[in-house]
């Protein structure tokens, strides 16, 4: 077996991943000339849709593999670039591109927590989980822990309690995904989620880890394009200048001006519970720039923390912490992850102000009998509704709803620009959604077949990759019936999601990386602790009216993973030492040099299995 | 004078620990404190501006985004030297 770190990756990378991105430019190009010569609008969104999806497909078809290393891993050889662009692609998400967007244009300033609390969240991952990660090699989160302290059970109880946080994700991801491909090739949401589903099944089953990586990077590329030349032209429109993230702030001015126009006031803040928007078309009601008006300071930071701790322990993110070559690689790969994070993040603010700005100035110059024709064509796509409800003539910001995951898409219309780029914002949206889909939907089946099946089927009737398939077929099918029957609203599954991780996880990992002392039933304890605060929370939280009382989510998360973080350490110091094993363990895991610990386990295992087997062999003609 | 260490003492393992340990500690309240004191004064560091933007604003919106991945590449830095000095020091051992 060759040494992770002395494995190296394809010198073709950066070739094939530039042929990959010309070619996207290349269909671009060639649509929008197209688009002149008069194709229809369907047309034009089937190849610029269908096209990237069949590139997908081929680059999974292309990764295929049969190796349980490359299939869990991805053979330890991913450059740190790559990996960042997955990890980022992860970290942001379908939910990120349109529904973080459409919060921002909804709360302005107060929507800040959610960019900030991904971004600190990922520099906690990097610091203080990531590298030791790797140093473990294992190939889940669950088997980390069973690994960590020689305990299945401890194993199979993480894998539960992984099931909410990454199915919330899965189907959050898929819907944002779905509701893109139905919105623009005029297909039915239950076709688009099967079609969808059948694609992410298809590139997990083919490739596992290798084929999500390998495609991932193409649709983290395919949405850095689409995102950046869209708000890139809008910010030229505008400002003069190609740089949105430096100059959306000269616009503020008339933003505020346009805002007064159409009788948006200050507001006084209220609770979190009450304050992010929804799913449904929407009012606009709070000015963009007013700090704290729907949060206050407390509730701002308890969802910035909140968040901070979920994506430090979000097990879709952790899982990738093996596919590097080494430790050192690991962490410039978490790190160029949070790079390109805080790109995103700081895009964000850009792309809502611009849209606030446009739609606010047309409406305000506008009559309610003469309105906007970017307006009535969102309308027709069910983006925004406008009505003069009061008959004074004109379309006020109360008149105005506005759907709150459409917004990113409506930036290019609402600027005038022709078909092409609309469609270039829905395609990049469509590509970190389902690169997003498809790792938390392996994250998912992984778990399920290595540290559930495995672990109860001692006899192992299927083979590893044979169960890791069935899983993801029955995940999938799972995933995409719960869609078609249950109404499901991608922003708040995604912060319940990331609170469930982080009130489960984060004490868990925190004490099992960086506290000696804890002992299996101390972790138990902290994941069992905060899981059944979130799980209270989710429950109860209506019923009991404790959302009304102020106990959101994210509350419910920090209070859980603080509660957790209290039982690890009480329990772990007042229940048995922990045994020569574990401590054994702890210490490997801190070496950053040698080998990942579950590869020489593995390497260990196959060397005794080989000398058994030579001695077999030399037995048998002596009989 | 050379010393005998005995064999259940690592000095380079348990230094690595303590100054991975702190280096962690170090980095992560420093980024912690800065959020939470942004969010705490950003209604009176809005009266102040940055390129155009309310200064509260800008520090939430890239100011702190910019300065945590500063935290980041620079930790990938200081802790690869500990992790080289730890390999040093074992290698004389």
């Amino acid at each position: 077996m060759i040494p992770s770190r002395l494995r190296t990756p394809n010198p073709h990378l950066g070739a094939y991943y530039g042929i990959v991105t010309s070619a996207f430019v290349s269909l671009i190009i060639i649509l929008a000339v197209f688009e002149q010569l008069g194709w229809g609008r369907l047309l034009l969104a089937q190849c610029m849709m269908l096209v990237p999806l069949a590139l997908y497909l081929l680059i999974a078809v292309g990764s295929r593999t049969f190796e349980v290393e490359d299939y869990f891993v991805s053979g330890r050889r991913v450059p740190p670039v790559f990996n960042g662009f997955a990890l980022a692609a992860i970290a942001v998400g379908g939910v990120g591109f349109l529904a973080y967007t459409g919060t921002v244009f909804f709360l302005g300033f107060d929507a800040l927590a959610i960019g900030l609390g991904w971004t600190f969240g990922m520099l906690l991952a990097a610091i203080l989980f990531v590298p030791y990660l790797r140093k473990a090699g294992s190939y889940t989160l669950p088997s980390f822990l069973g690994h960590r302290f020689r305990s299945r059970g401890l194993r199979m109880a993480a894998s539960v309690m992984q099931l909410p946080p990454t199915a919330f994700l899965v189907v959050a991801e898929i819907k944002i995904a779905a509701l893109i491909a139905a919105l623009f090739l005029s297909i039915s949401f239950s076709i688009a989620v099967l079609v969808l589903v059948a694609l992410i099944a298809a590139i997990a089953i083919l490739g596992g880890m290798r084929s999500l990586t390998w495609t991932a990077s193409a649709e983290f590329l395919v949405g850095a394009v689409g995102l950046t030349v869209v708000v890139t032209t809008v910010s030229i429109i505008l400002t003069n200048v190609p740089a949105p993230q430096l100059t959306y702030g000269e616009m503020f001015s008339s933003l505020h001006n346009a805002e007064i126009t159409a009788g948006l006031t200050p507001l006084v803040p209220g609770g979190l519970a009450t304050a992010l928007p929804g799913a449904m078309p929407a009012p606009t009601v709070k000015p963009f720039l007013q700090p704290f008006g729907s949060l206050g300071p407390m509730d701002f930071a308890t969802l910035f923390l909140s968040l901070a701790l979920g994506t430090a322990a979000l097990p879709s993110l952790l899982m990738r912490s093996g596919v590097t070559s080494s430790i050192a690689d690991q962490r410039r790969s978490t790190a160029w992850g949070l790079l390109f994070v805080a790109l995103f993040v700081m895009t964000v603010p850009a792309i809502a102000a611009f849209t606030k700005l446009i739609v606010f100035r047309d409406i305000a110059l506008a009559s309610a009998s003469s309105l906007p024709v970017w307006l009535t064509e969102l309308a027709d796509k069910h983006l925004l509704q406008a009505a003069d409800a009061n008959g004074d003539g004109a379309i006020g910001a109360a008149e105005l709803l506005i759907g709150r995951d459409g917004i990113a898409l409506a930036l290019p219309w609402a600027a005038g620009l022709p078909y092409v780029p609309c469609l270039l914002m829905a395609t990049a949206a469509l590509a970190i959604a389902l690169a997003a889909a498809a790792a938390h939907l392996f994250t998912l089946a992984a778990s399920l077949a290595e540290d559930l099946y495995r672990v109860l089927d001692r006899g192992q009737a299927l083979p590893r990759l044979i169960a890791a398939w069935a899983a993801i077929a029955a995940c999938s099918l799972a995933a995409a019936m719960f869609l078609m029957i249950a109404e499901v609203d991608p922003l708040k599954a995604a912060l319940t999601a990331f609170a469930f991780a982080g009130a489960s996880f984060f004490p868990t990992l925190l004490l099992a990386i960086w506290w000696r002392r804890c002992t299996k039933w101390g972790a138990f304890a902290a994941m069992t602790a905060g899981f059944l605060v979130m799980l209270g929370e989710l429950v109860f939280g209506g019923m009991l009216g404790f959302s009304n009382a102020g106990f959101t989510t994210s509350l419910a998360s920090l209070i859980g993973a603080l509660l957790g973080l209290v039982a690890g350490v009480t329990v772990s110091l007042y229940l048995h030492k922990p045994s020569q094993g574990e401590d054994d363990y702890y210490e490997e895991m801190r070496d950053p040099e040698g080998e990942a610990i579950y590869d020489r386990a593995q390497a260990r295992t196959a060397a005794q299995a080989a000398a058994r087997a030579s001695a077999a062999a030399e037995a048998a003609p002596s009989r | 004078m050379a010393t005998e260490v005995p064999a259940n003492q690592h000095p380079a393992r348990d230094r690595h620990q303590l100054q991975t340990l702190i280096l962690a500690i170090t980095l992560l309240l420093t980024a912690l404190l800065a959020v939470l004191v942004v969010i705490a004064s950003a209604t009176w560091l809005n009266r102040y501006g940055f390129v155009h933007f309310p200064l509260g604003f800008y520090l939430l919106a890239q100011g702190l985004l910019i300065f945590i991945v500063a935290v980041a590449f620079w930790f990938i830095r200081i802790q690869e030297r500990i992790d080289l000095a730890r390999s040093e020091r074992e290698g004389l051992g």
